[in-house]
């Protein structure tokens, strides 16, 4: 009887650390997706709504005999996702002013970049920049290779970007949908150079519908105390798309 | 103190303006096109650009793009290639000329697309961009402007007879989770009862236009029990490989770091069999690929060990004590 109660004891005690749950069943409904009827070539619309239901129609015709008598087909939108999330991109600040540079002081400055996808293909945002920072007498400050060594960055790896006596521009980023090599606020890339053909890099990426995705880019410099004084400047282009 | 009075409110009646930050704030619809055209036709797409910040010039751009990769990112190219040709049927607007946009203002785009007589049959991709242009940096200080832009992707598929090449295969079926042991001369992946199992199914296609590929994953358990699982019908570009995602889905785990088809969760126990049943559309072969696993309560029974020796440990020494 005795060694029975410690096995129900033991038992139960486990299940409990364990935390064992009962086996369960996915959500069979999306929040995010909303299947509709098949064949939707053009003129879908979200426009007979009353009170008591809204109602999505289809127009257009099957795809071979409209290409037989047009000589086209097509497609608009994501035809059998019925997304309710328009493709939306903001910037919350284009100007990022670091005024008067001390050499040894890193300067920063900061944007929010928002995105808002409904496509079944998620969106993804590129950064590339113009030319590094340079004055009109073509003056640079040269991109970051962060703290070098094994801590060094490259325009698709992050690295620790801490010290003084490290000179560049680059960013870092923190928020929703980043490179995983972003891990805390001292981790840096460089920008992509478009002006030596560098390929813009992903920033911001996800494969599924989003509202309101977040991150904080953080643009920094820091400069050496030979770097000859000036108005440096540079354009980096942000580039958002939606999924295919 | 009169001039501070009326000064005072001026400001208040008049509400001064707060200074804030150059705000962009774009909108795109379409958000995605996929045209099947013959040679020697043009369509016209109405695309609405909205401006939801501050006043902004912009300037629409066509550029083609290239898949990066086989989770659906693209890379878009520097230059114009390519043979189909791109413009605007606005009175006042034009291609890779700058307009200007106002707040909460929203335009309509007009892009005419023709393919010209003689183009070569395949597929053309390309993004429908709407940048902004940077204003002038600050005189006298180090700065940064951002240019932002915001895009919208065609694909256009040319062919003369309305056929297009249609040839996809499973390049990866497998599960990123638990280990795999060699059983009676099969290999066996064992996992946890408990574990979330993500799984990844990548298509490659390997026509020469876009495929669509439409179906399911189907796990059957021991007992009969079955689950199915819809892929999602998402475009697989030409020469490219794409990871498909499947719903509905569990929660992907802070774990997995890749992206994946579908997770799957639940408390598992026994062998479990996972069929992907994949097709393109009428007319063409359905494919399939199927792999399987073990899933036992290693988790649960190594618990149970470490308690009940706790208890009877703790049972002796309260017998000893009496």
């Amino acid at each position: 009887m005795k060694k029975a109660k410690i096995f129900v004891f033991t038992l139960l005690a486990t299940c409990y650390m364990l935390n064992a749950s009962y086996a369960r069943a996915d959500n069979y409904e999306s929040e995010r997706y909303r299947i509709q009827y098949g064949a939707v070539n053009i003129g879908g619309e979200n426009s007979l709504m009353s009170g008591g239901y809204n109602l999505s129609v289809s127009l257009g015709q099957n795809a071979a005999g409209e290409f037989q008598s047009s000589g086209y087909v097509v497609k608009a939108g994501f035809q059998y996702l019925h997304s309710i999330i328009p493709f939306r991109f903001t910037i919350s600040n284009t100007n990022m002013n670091f005024g008067t540079i001390l050499p040894q002081v890193p300067a920063t400055q900061q944007t929010v970049l928002t995105i808002s996808s409904g496509g079944a293909g998620g969106y993804q945002v590129t950064a590339q920049e113009a030319t590094p920072l340079k004055t009109l007498a073509a003056v640079t400050i040269p991109d970051t290779v962060c703290n070098e060594g094994s801590n060094s960055c490259t325009e698709g790896a992050a690295g620790v970007w801490n010290r003084k006596d490290s000179y560049g521009f680059g960013y870092n980023m923190t928020g929703d949908d980043i490179p995983s090599d972003f891990k805390n606020n001292n981790y840096y890339r460089p920008f992509p150079d478009a002006s030596t053909k560098e390929t813009a890099e992903n920033i911001m990426t996800n494969e599924n519908v989003g509202k309101n995705r977040q991150a904080t880019v953080t643009f920094k410099v820091n400069i050496s105390p030979i770097q000859a004084a000036g108005s440096y400047q540079t354009i980096v282009k942000f580039i958002a798309t939606p999924g295919y | 103190m009169k001039k501070f009075l009326l000064v005072f409110l001026t400001v208040l009646f008049l509400g001064v303006p707060i200074v804030t930050a150059q705000q962009l704030a774009l909108s795109v619809s379409i958000p995605l096109l996929e045209i099947t055209i013959k040679p020697g036709k043009s369509v016209l797409i109405a695309y609405t650009v909205g401006n939801n910040g501050d006043p902004t010039a912009l300037r629409a751009r066509i550029l083609p793009f290239r898949p990066k990769d086989n989770h659906g990112n693209i890379v878009i190219e520097d230059e114009f290639s390519g043979p189909i040709r791109f413009s605007l049927d606005n009175a006042d607007i034009q291609l890779d000329q700058p307009f200007f946009a106002k707040t909460k203002d929203s335009q309509q785009l007009l892009l005419r697309i023709r393919v010209p007589e003689g183009a070569p049959e395949g597929d053309y991709y390309y993004t429908f961009l709407t940048e902004s242009l940077p204003s002038p940096g600050t005189e006298g200080s180090t700065s940064s402007q951002a240019q932002g832009s915001i895009g919208t992707n065609l694909l256009i598929t040319v062919t003369n007879s309305g056929r297009v090449d249609i040839k996809g295969k499973v390049s990866n079926f497998e599960l990123l989770k638990g280990f795999t042991m060699n059983f009676f001369g099969k290999r066996v992946r064992i996992l946890d009862s408990s574990d979330k199992i993500p799984i990844v199914l990548e298509v490659e296609n390997e026509g020469r236009n876009l495929i669509k590929p439409d179906g399911d994953i189907v796990l059957k358990g021991n007992f009969g029990e079955q689950a199915k699982y819809a892929l999602l019908q998402q475009n697989i570009l030409a020469q490219s490989k794409r990871i498909l995602t499947a719903t509905p889905s569990a929660e992907i785990p802070d774990s997995v770091k890749q992206p994946v088809t579908l997770v799957l969760s639940g408390f598992f126990l026994g062998g479990y069999s996972l069929s992907a049943n994949i097709s393109f559309g009428e007319g063409a072969p359905n494919i399939f690929a199927q792999t399987s696993f073990i899933a036992l309560p290693f988790k649960f029974i190594f618990g149970f060990i470490f308690v009940l020796f706790v208890v009877i440990y703790l049972f002796k020494r309260l017998q000893k004590d009496n």
